[in-house]
């Protein structure tokens, strides 16, 4: 019954036609598939397999379902992917006051972050392995690597924006650096930070199954690929996609829910409306 | 601000519509599932029964070999698994080209690729029996053996540094020993084998798991010749040569110094019999003063009966008997064996043959201390109808 | 910057070269003399010394471009269809505001699904497509790189086309213009900067993500493949030499992208 409550907000109805009309093509592709090819379920499940899959009492493996081995995996990874993601949010944030503090260091760096992200996770591992020498460790750096450019980026956008004439107001008031950035510039980064945040979320989550496939001991990313090697069931592949793709955009929308509430000028907006 | 709220409303939208999702969930959730029942192990024949038998009836090995390479539909999954594919088709004048196969079987399933690279005991089992993830393609695929065709290289094996081995000479001794150990009592027993590998956290299935254990047991026990080897782990010189000779064919390195090395390398390089000789020797496992009790080896690939071995001798107190502490790490990640045996994550590796060579002439300076297969568990698979 | 003249800003752009050219050569230095190794505490096995990279490529350098070839075909052939659908994409979603914004919203979605998971299946997807493997692999990969591209191009040129500058639309509302006529006018220029903030986002995206898709491809060809192989060998000189050359295909992609867009921008500020 709550689903009626919803259609009636036409926002909703819209993207409501939206996934039947994503659901609509993917059947339409899975009944084709179905047709002409063997084994359908590795190329294209019908939607209501992979759903009938997720509440399966089947045992795969290791005396778990699907469901319950995508569940306690998914908690591995999650939990790296907040690691990787804290560290490299305050990375990010640090870098882009350092980089607006000094000239030089924004020179200096801002091609190299970008070198940085452009050499494959494959490349860097072996090295971060070596100088951490703990795979676990390693897998939370590498995640922290890939997530923290956009923050950075963003931020630094952010610091720039400040007019000029803020600025001038600033000095104006004799307001001495740490001044100047605690009341004016790293306010106004805040909304391009958030910006910043709610990209590398999902980005932190994909990197968290990315470096999973390291070693194989467990995580999203490593039971992803033994279902792609059929080692165990196709569907906790068809699972983890779709797992993957709804934790990403939670958790874009849960950086929204918080900017809401940390955001100056978010508050300043919402009691204005109020 | 404006482009803020326009992305909280997107992703509000879209959590609303996954929420939808799972309540369409609850209503066809009823849908059954259309899974096969499965079927023993025991019911697939031994792959080197059904290639002599297919010779004889349809095209020779030469014949499909010489096809599907001339249409461009040899598969391999490369990485290091290539060469006695390579080598294979050196012998019959064809290229060495190849596909790159998924580690599936679909590309045989849909015909994309004619003669597919299986092992014996893990695809190959897939396209013939019918259990989860099977093809069920029972008897009418024929295989190709690597044995057979006399281009066989040495397959998994015990390895470790050099350094490692000559600083904790015990350690090594023991592990072998205990190692050994357990791969007796998985031949002995393969079932109870599987089962223990299935609750150390199998990465297939129980069906699949029986069918492995008893195709690794026919590895370990039987060299390339089809003799049985009674010495559990020995390092079999000719089988040995063989592989290193089709290693310094096939293995192409763009560096020149590694190139080279790899050249120059001989069997002493490659493998120490010493640590085995004095592990088999042993009739109570106790080698003195152990130098490191708290050991690991990583696997080549993800936790399965192929290696049951390692978990037989962690179940059944082997290990803790020689005074060591093991744990074992499961594979199949990027993180090659090799590799991790080398910057010391850990202290022990289950490795091809031909994967050591490529990385001792890379300069790891790493070593076999057992062979455990004796004989190639790489076949070529093919659908009897392609060729016919 | 207002103070600026012509001069301090030439010489503003040459130490915007020079700066990151004088820390790459001295990085260079300290690895080359191991003193990177060092404070690091890893041997030069795993991080090659510069000499040794660079004598690799030499010697093997025709192997290399063919390698190369087929990665930056992939590469651009992705951003570039990517972006275009992304930009459609964009439009759609301005000219129909209700139902393009459920749009923008799945493509989100479809940006949270992890490239090992998109790679294997797109490669499925894509076996019909062609009889020769070199080709279907092609098109395979180039498909994972156009819908990794289409997101960042998509909300970005969406902003472009729909933050306007205060009263610009009124403006041209009261000058009775049309819709087109205000989409030619106004948000399609408007958009342009937008764009190329999408593409510096996407260009590195595009190489990174070429890299990865050529693991899960048929046919056995591109830096991306090269690097897994010689790593999984341990063949780490070499491995190095295709992570030189890939960082080499994304620096050159940049430097065009930043050439176009001063020559395309040049009229603005």
């Amino acid at each position: 019954m709550k689903a009626l409550q919803t259609i009636r907000s036409s926002r909703k109805l819209v993207t409501l036609v939206w996934i039947l009309g994503l659901i609509i093509l993917w059947e339409c592709g899975a009944f084709y598939i179905e047709a002409v090819k063997r084994t359908p379920e590795n190329v294209l499940p019908h939607l209501w397999q992979i759903i009938a899959s997720v509440f399966s009492t089947k045992v795969i493996s290791n005396g778990q379902t699907a469901t319950q081995i995508v569940l306690t995996n998914a908690g591995a990874t999650l939990l790296r992917a907040g690691y990787g993601f804290l560290i490299g949010m305050a990375g990010g944030f640090l870098l882009a006051i350092l980089m607006k503090l000094s000239g030089i260091v924004e020179k200096v760096a801002f091609p190299y972050l970008m070198l940085i992200q452009m050499i494959p996770i494959l490349g860097m591992a072996p090295i971060v392995l070596a100088i951490t020498k703990d795979i676990g460790v390693s897998r939370i750096v590498i995640a922290a690597i890939l997530t923290f450019y956009p923050v950075c980026t963003n931020t630094l956008a952010g610091l720039k924006s400040v007019e000029q004439e803020k600025l001038d107001l600033m000095y104006l008031c004799a307001a001495n650096r740490y001044q100047v950035y605690w009341k004016t510039l790293i306010p106004t980064c805040i909304p391009f930070f958030f910006t910043g945040l709610k990209i590398s979320a999902p980005m932190a989550i994909t990197a968290s199954i990315l470096v999973d496939t390291l070693q194989g001991d467990g995580g999203l990313g490593c039971m992803l690929s033994q279902s792609l090697k059929h080692a165990m069931s196709i569907y906790v592949f068809w699972q983890i996609v779709f797992l993957s793709a709804f934790v990403g955009v939670a958790s874009s929308w849960l950086m929204g829910l918080l900017e809401r509430r940390f955001s100056p000028q978010k508050r300043l907006a919402a009691r204005k409306g109020a | 601000m404006k482009h803020m709220t326009t992305m909280k409303r997107f992703s509000c939208a879209v959590l609303s519509a996954a929420m939808m999702l799972s309540l369409a969930a609850c209503g066809s959730s009823s849908t059954g599932e259309s899974s096969t029942t499965s079927n023993t192990a025991s019911e697939s024949s031994s792959s080197t029964d059904t290639s002599s038998s297919t010779a004889t009836t349809t095209l020779s090995a030469e014949d499909v070999i010489k096809t599907a390479a001339e249409e461009g539909k040899v598969g391999n999954w490369g990485l290091g698994n290539e060469y006695e594919v390579q080598a294979l088709l050196a012998k019959y004048g064809e290229p060495t080209t190849f596909l790159s196969q998924a580690f599936d079987m679909d590309g045989f399933d849909d015909d994309s690729i004619t003669l597919a690279s299986a092992m014996t005991y893990n695809e190959l089992g897939l396209v013939k029996n019918s259990y989860d993830g099977g093809y069920d393609y029972g008897d009418t695929v024929g295989v190709i053996d690597m044995n057979d065709e006399g281009v066989a290289m040495l397959e998994d094996n015990i390895f470790c540094t050099q350094a490692f081995a000559e600083a904790n000479p015990n350690t090594v001794k023991a592990f072998i020993y205990a190692s050994l150990k357990g791969w007796e009592y998985a031949c002995a027993n393969p079932e109870e084998a599987a089962e223990i590998v299935y609750n150390y956290g199998s990465s297939v299935s129980s069906d699949h798991q029986a069918y492995m254990a008893d195709e690794v047991k026919k590895l370990v026990e039987t060299d390339t010749n089809g003799d049985a080897v009674t010495d559990y782990g020995k390092m079999d010189e000719d089988a040995m040569q063989q592989t290193l000779d089709l290693a310094k064919q096939y293995i192409t390195l763009d560096d020149s110094t590694a190139a080279s090395k790899l050249e120059s390398l001989t069997l002493d390089d490659i493998r120490d019999t010493s640590y085995w000789e004095a592990a088999t020797a042993s009739t109570d496992g106790d080698f003195g003063t152990l130098e490191k009790t708290d050991v690991s080896i990583q696997l080549k690939w993800l936790p399965q009966a192929q290696f049951m071995g390692y978990y037989v001798a962690l179940e059944k107190g082997y290990y803790s008997d020689a005074g060591l502490n093991v744990n074992i790490v499961a594979g199949g990640g990027d993180i090659s064996e090799t590799t991790a045996v080398y910057n010391g994550s850990v202290d022990f590796g289950v490795t091809w043959v031909s994967n050591l060579i490529a990385a001792d002439a890379a300069g790891m300076g790493l070593t076999e201390v057992s062979q455990i297969f004796q004989r190639s568990g790489l076949v070529l698979v093919y659908k009897l109808a392609n060729f016919s | 910057m207002k103070r600026n003249g012509s001069s301090s800003r030439f010489r503003q752009s040459i130490t915007t070269v020079l700066y990151p050219l004088f820390f790459g050569i001295l990085i260079l230095v300290l690895w080359q003399t191991q003193a990177l190794h060092a404070m690091l505490n890893i041997d030069p096995f795993v991080l090659p010394l510069p000499s040794r990279i660079n004598s690799i490529i030499g010697e093997s350098l025709p192997k290399i471009m063919t390698n190369v070839w087929a990665t930056l075909i992939v590469a651009v052939a992705g951003l570039l269809l990517g972006s275009l659908f992304g930009y459609l994409i964009a439009i759609v979603a301005t000219v129909f505001p209700k139902w393009g914004a459920g749009g923008l919203s799945i493509v989100t979605a479809f940006n949270a699904i992890p490239i090992v998971a998109l790679a294997p299946v797109i490669t499925n997807w894509t076996k019909d497509v062609s009889s020769d493997a070199n080709i279907r692999s092609m098109v395979a990969k180039i498909i994972v790189v156009l819908l990794m591209c289409t997101a960042s191009m998509s909300l970005n040129a969406y902003r472009g086309l729909t933050e306007l500058r205060p009263f610009s639309q009124d403006l041209l509302e009261s000058y009775a213009a049309g819709k087109f006529t205000i989409f030619r006018k106004l948000r399609l220029p408007n958009s342009v900067p937008y764009i190329f903030t999408a593409l510096r986002v996407s260009v590195p995206l595009s190489v990174i993500s070429a890299l990865v898709s050529e693991y899960f491809a048929e046919y056995v060809i591109g830096v991306g493949r090269q690097i897994r192989e010689n790593i999984v060998l341990g063949q780490y000189p070499t491995a190095w030499a295709y992570i030189t050359v890939a960082c080499l295909i994304g620096i050159v992609m940049y430097a065009v992208l930043i050439v176009c867009e001063s020559i395309l921008l040049r009229h603005r500020k």
